[in-house]
């Protein structure tokens, strides 16, 4: 008795399931799958780059036909050839440093735009905004010319501290700082604590999580960076390694040679997307970052 | 009232590091550019006052011309088409909830690599024993000449640029999609309304706020197309790929003619402003 009421109660939530939802899964399975062959042919070039990139020298690959074995070879001569090394390590360091001094010059900055008052503070920061309108490559000239007046010209000061003037960074410090409350930053002044102090035990610790997000930011466009490095490293000694990648070319170096070099330089991208891509996506829908 | 006047020199001492780097790098090399374009600056530093001269000859250069062309030609290709690509794909990722996180994963990847990984790949792909010729070989078609042709190069450097950096405006998209009270649309299903009209009446409407911001953004980095022409084109064939910024990087760093350079610099900065402020009278007149 009970189970036959229970399946009559049942039956209209079972004839709604088909009537209502039912159709409407079996309208989105298409959807699945389109959105699942986007994906798979968005990731395609850099499969196909690996793919080469672990082809045996010499014998055939993409397009031709699938490579027989996979070898590790590429990879290793590519970590051996001349400048390659060198190229790596200078892209470390011009991302490296520029991810720590941005992240500390624009938190100062942030910090005093947001909480401090002091003669000219809005001029200043709207003028800071302005320069945002300025694209770089309009003031490529100029900056090249005065670096190359200050005779810095390959060399790795020449290199970094002109890309260290980053209004988006000092603009997304100041807005978090903005939301910080007020009376943590009146509390630290009452019990005598020094500025520094505030800083590093206040405004360091709070700003953490966008700190995560501006350095994971500031990382990737100084890895990726392109004109400026182009004209200002001139040699091996300060050429960052999309400069360097640049100088190779198919005619003098095998296909699976280039596409290993292209492959060794995507691996600290690939790390950051891995490991912070939630505090990526997070961002750029929050912010609108670039 | 030690801290009214421990404020402002703190104030300034924090700001200082980041006011001298702005200074120099940035507001002076601004202005820079402007005092630049009078003169006829030389690789040696030497330079003469010439008055409006660049901007004479800019207007009587054949080449300059030709740039702004491919500049604007190129951006009527690369902005739709990436837009509705990051549309697609945002629209997409909001209605289907299988594996959703991988998939927005692997059309967000490219997003992280550099514009000179995409040229040296895409450049293998486009190559007549590339990858897609390869591919149509098969198929007994091809081989196409994707960047030795005129007419097909700037679409097919285009397609590099969609690939390589929809996935920012997708999840701009996307965002502006989840803001969408589903109220709205449940209401409109229980009313009768088809998908199409959804999105016609109901998504359409209220994403144009981000849809513009995307716009914006979009054809304001079409302008600003270089690495990739670098490592693919090298401005060819027969200039069909001569932007305006590679403009400025072929007069400065191959001529070493450098007035002449910024002068070009100073025509990008009009016209980037001159997207950026339609963009704000559109929004202006959107908010009321």
């Amino acid at each position: 008795m009970t189970l036959t009421s229970s399946s009559t109660a049942s039956r209209p939530l079972a004839r709604d399931r088909a009537a209502g939802r039912a159709p409407r899964r079996r309208a989105r399975w298409p959807l699945a799958v389109l959105l699942a062959v986007l994906s798979v042919l968005t990731v395609a070039p850099f499969l196909a780059m690996l793919i080469v990139a672990l082809s045996p020298a010499g014998q055939p690959t993409l397009p031709a036909r699938w490579p027989e074995t996979l070898t590790l070879d590429n990879l290793t001569r590519v970590l051996s050839a001349s400048g390659f090394v060198e190229w790596t390590v200078n892209s470390l360091v011009y991302s490296v440093v520029s991810v720590v001094v941005i992240l500390l010059t624009a938190s100062m900055a942030g910090y005093a735009f947001a909480k401090k008052r002091f003669p000219g503070r809005d001029t200043m920061f709207w003028t800071f905004l302005a320069t945002m309108m300025v694209p770089f490559q309009a003031t490529l000239i100029p900056t090249f010319v005065l670096v190359n007046s200050l005779d810095g010209v390959d060399t790795f000061w020449g290199l970094i501290v002109p890309t260290l003037a980053n209004s988006q960074a000092v603009f997304l410090m100041r807005q978090f700082i903005m939301g910080l409350p007020d009376e943590l930053f009146d509390a630290a002044k009452v019990d005598g604590a020094s500025e520094l102090r505030v800083y590093l035990t206040i405004v360091v610790p709070l700003t953490r999580p966008i700190m995560a997000t501006l350095g994971v930011f500031v990382f990737l466009w100084h890895w990726n960076d392109f004109l400026w490095p182009l004209v200002v490293g001139q040699s091996d000694a300060t050429r960052t390694l999309t400069v360097g990648l640049t100088t190779l070319r198919t005619e003098e170096m095998q296909l699976s040679m280039l596409m290993a070099s292209a492959t060794i330089s995507v691996i600290p991208c690939l790390l950051v997307f891995f490991l912070l891509q939630r505090y990526l996506v997070n961002s750029i829908a929050m912010t609108g970052f670039k | 009232m030690r801290h009214r006047l421990r404020d402002p020199v703190t104030g300034l001492l924090f700001v200082l590091p980041v006011f001298v780097l702005f200074l120099i790098f940035r507001i002076f090399p601004s202005l820079g550019a402007a005092g630049m374009s009078l003169t006829n600056w030389n690789i040696g530093g030497e330079w003469s006052f010439v008055g409006a001269d660049n901007y004479a000859r800019l207007l009587g250069d054949v080449n300059f011309w030709l740039s702004l062309r491919v500049s604007l030609v190129y951006a009527a290709i690369y902005v739709p088409l990436t837009v509705l690509v990051a549309l697609g794909t945002a629209l997409l990722l909001n209605q289907v909830v299988f594996m959703r996180g991988l998939f927005r994963g692997m059309l967000f990847l490219p997003y992280v690599t550099s514009f000179v990984l995409a040229g040296i790949v895409w450049r293998w792909i486009y190559e007549f024993d590339g990858l897609i010729n390869g591919l149509i070989g098969k198929l007994g078609l091809g081989p196409v000449a994707f960047l030795e042709q005129a007419s097909l190069v700037l679409p097919a450097l285009a397609v590099v640029s969609v690939w390589k950096g929809f996935g920012y405006s997708m999840l701009i998209l996307l965002a502006g999609l989840k803001s969408i009270p589903a109220s709205y649309l449940e209401a409109a299903t229980v009313d009768g309304a088809g998908a199409w009209q959804k999105f016609r009446r109901i998504t359409l409407p209220l994403l144009k706020p981000t849809l513009f911001f995307v716009l914006v953004i979009e054809t304001i980095s079409a302008f600003q197309v270089f690495d990739t022409i670098y490592v693919m084109t090298g401005g060819g064939p027969a200039r069909a790929t001569y932007t305006l910024i590679y403009g400025i990087y072929d007069h400065g760093f191959r001529s070493f003619d450098f007035g002449y350079a910024a002068t070009w610099g100073v025509v990008l900065f009009a016209i980037v402003l001159a997207v950026s402020l339609i963009q704000r009278r559109f929004l202006d007149r959107g908010n009321t």
